[in-house]
């Protein structure tokens, strides 16, 4: 165990070291793979490669919610502020990726559906998800990066949204359905994606997950840096203060 | 020591607040530094400082409204930490604001906190409290139209009313008229065994009815006659035992 | 219990003392069904399989406006402090909070029936739609005290709270308005909507109830 969490702790250390290599490497093994390597759909044509953004982008914006809502419960139980940092960096990067999703599904909706919005299920339960975790970066937003009180109001927002994930799907799906169901694999035995197109999707979710990762690191970074500037900040201005001889 | 009244045993070490190192960072500015206090049971201090010294926080964490970031404390015997019913029950607290509803009348006001802490026999207690606070007369107005000092003085009634044995004081004195100072003091020096903290900046007025002061410099402790020291309360424990 | 009594007696005594703010919300209402039909009369003749969607958007937004304002006065005048400092659990006071507010919503909501059953011609005061309405109602009246409480200290908290809440509360708008629809007969009733109306209301009261001690920590 204590190996395990050691072995984390030399990773996350080395973050800048091996996610940008890495992400290069996978991002452009995905835009290769997703251009040249992977066989035109007879269907649907080239239009169908944006699969290979579209359905790796959302998974990264759900392991980025995922994030939120075990930092915001890190936020409510340590009232650690760099909990909230990683809170924040994980929702603009799930935002982004939903963002990426909903457009990606819009350009190849239109040709396939022959309109680019329709109210189906997964495309409307998709939109609520995207404007809950707009909402949750507005309510951050209004405070400053120290104020404690907004990052426990905010992750409290997260947490009943990430729980209320479940509730929205399930009412969406009853509430009307559209989409093709997923037919990435049916059955273990028989994969319904021929083999080249699988491949280059594995290769997509490896890139546009360390994309995902990087760009939360980059961005709690800048988070971190932000509270700790806002700390000095503070410190100054008081000992101005007390300089100035007033107290 | 010997000269200090014998304190009424309100907790076992009779020690009514005791704080060790205690701490409050509000976004890496530390308002309260270090904070290390043993407050007899009975004594009445006054809290000194400047605006922004760390009084209010001090008392807030004192009254478990704040969470420390470190250190601990324990008033009348119980650990702020978990913010135990206990100790809320053992405290009555006199902010700067006066806590009232202004759309109810005094009256309304005491009657629902009477019922939240339990009170017992509440309508006598609340009677006998706004006579002695001087707003008996005009209980059924709404608190909106009174003025400044009788919210203050109303607000005394509702920090009394469930007989604390420590009353936490956020300077008290703000929008009451000397009759009502006056009064402020004639209350909490007549409670028996009531133990005060009192933030002010009424320097002239301490040695009227302060046993000792702590002054705080930008959270920090820089003065402190309130304080025990440990052996003292350690002897005077045994005593007790003995 | 008594200390629970306690708290949602004063709040409905101060939500009756300061009528104009509950009275505002249920004009509000009146004047939202009332656009809503003139604006779908002309484009739909017969504007009464809209009316569930109608009422139920027109309810929350009654909901989450009329909830702020009471929060807020109750944080910026200390009170809420105070009901801190008492000897009761934190939970006490949420729910005293939420039911009056639920109790005070209810009756804008019943009037906002009341006067859609005249306007429109249909029975709207039956039971069915009473559980209904009462059930949903508890269901966003339990999320939006919780964010209006929590947020009653911040800025821009006046267009945040729609904002915040309404996408929460997609899943409680569908079920009520086809659970409403149904009861109409305007529509068969397909999935079980009622079902998942009851589900939302325990899972957002229970939800709410585990976060407010951890949310009021300072």
């Amino acid at each position: 165990m204590s190996a395990l969490v050691r072995l984390a702790g030399r990773i996350f250390a080395a973050r800048w070291v091996l996610l940008p290599p890495l992400t290069g490497a996978g991002v452009l093994a995905l835009i290769v793979g997703a251009l040249v390597v992977a066989p035109r759909e007879v269907i649907e044509g080239d239009v169908q490669r944006l699969l290979y953004l579209h359905f790796p982008a959302i998974l990264a914006a759900y392991l980025a919610f995922a994030i939120v809502f075990v930092a915001s419960i890190g936020v409510l139980l340590t009232r650690d502020l760099r909990w909230d940092a990683l809170a924040r960096a994980a929702a603009g990067v799930g935002v982004l990726f939903t963002g990426v999703t909903l457009g990606t599904g819009m350009f190849w909706g239109k040709p396939i559906w022959g309109v680019y919005w329709t109210w189906d299920a997964r495309l409307t339960s998709t939109l609520v998800l995207f404007l809950i975790y707009i909402a949750y970066l507005l309510a951050r937003a209004v405070a400053d990066e120290l104020d404690e009180q907004a990052a426990r109001f905010a992750a409290v927002f997260a947490i009943i949204g990430a729980l209320d994930i479940p509730l929205i799907m399930m009412s969406v799906r009853w509430w009307r359905t559209l989409h093709p169901q997923p037919i990435v694999m049916r059955g273990l035995e028989r994969p319904a994606l021929p083999l080249e197109m699988l491949v280059v999707l594995v290769v997509g979710f490896a890139g546009i997950t360390l994309l995902a990762l990087w760009l939360m690191a980059l961005r709690g970074e800048a988070e971190r840096l932000a509270q700790r500037t806002a700390v000095l900040r503070a410190a100054l201005d008081r000992a101005e203060l007390h300089n100035a001889g007033g107290v | 020591m010997t000269a200090r009244p014998a304190p009424p045993a309100a907790s076992p070490d009779a020690l009514a607040i005791e704080t060790r190192g205690l701490t409050k960072r509000y976004g890496g500015v530390e308002v309260v530094r270090d904070v290390s206090l043993r407050l007899p049971a009975g004594s009445r201090t006054a809290l000194l400082g400047a605006n922004g010294a760390g009084k209010t926080t001090l008392l807030s964490l004192l009254s478990t409204l704040v969470s420390p970031t470190s250190g601990d404390a324990r008033v009348d015997g119980h650990p702020v930490a978990g913010k135990p019913a206990a100790l809320r029950r053992a405290i009555g607290v006199l902010a700067h604001r006066p806590m009232l509803y202004e759309e109810l009348s005094a009256l309304e006001n005491l009657r629902l906190f009477a019922r939240l802490y339990g009170v017992a026999g509440a309508e006598a207690r609340i009677e006998e409290l706004l006579r002695a606070v001087g707003a008996w007369r005009r209980r059924d107005e709404p608190v909106a139209v009174l003025s400044r000092g009788t919210h203050q003085r109303i607000a005394l009634a509702r920090a009394l009313l469930h007989r604390p044995r420590v009353l936490l004081a956020d300077e008290p004195e703000t929008g009451l008229d000397p009759e009502g100072v006056a009064l402020l003091d004639a209350i909490a020096l007549a409670t028996p065994g009531l133990t005060v903290v009192a933030a002010t900046h009424r320097v002239d007025r301490v040695q009227a009815w302060a046993t000792g002061l702590v002054r705080l410099d930008r959270g920090r402790i820089v003065e402190d006659s309130a304080s025990v020291p440990i052996a003292a309360s350690a002897a005077h424990t045994a005593e007790v035992r003995a | 219990m008594s200390a629970v009594r306690a708290v949602i007696a004063n709040d409905l005594r101060l939500a009756w003392r300061d009528r104009a703010g509950w009275t505002t919300a249920g004009a509000f209402a009146v004047i939202a069904v009332l656009l809503y039909s003139f604006a779908f009369d002309l484009a739909v003749g017969d504007p009464r399989p809209l009316l569930p969607g109608v009422l139920w958007t027109t309810f929350l937004f009654a909901g989450v406006f009329a909830s702020a304002p009471s929060a807020q006065r109750d944080v910026e005048g200390g009170t809420f402090d105070a009901l801190l400092l008492a000897p009761v659990d934190p939970v006490v006071i949420y729910l005293g909070k939420a039911t009056a507010n639920l109790i005070a919503l209810l009756v804008v909501e019943f009037a906002v029936l009341a006067v859609a059953t005249i306007l429109f011609g249909i029975m709207l005061l039956t039971a069915p739609i009473a559980g209904i309405v009462i059930v949903g109602t508890a269901g966003f009246v339990s999320l939006t005290t919780l964010l209006a409480t929590l947020g009653a200290s911040m800025r821009a908290r006046g267009m945040l709270l729609p904002v915040l809440a309404l996408p929460l509360l997609v899943p409680l708008l569908l079920a009520a308005v086809r659970a409403t629809s149904a009861a109409l007969g305007l529509e068969a009733g397909t999935a079980p909507w009622t079902l998942l109306l009851g589900v939302f209301a325990l899972w957002s009261t229970l939800i709410a109830a585990i976060l407010f001690p951890l949310a009021v920590e300072r």
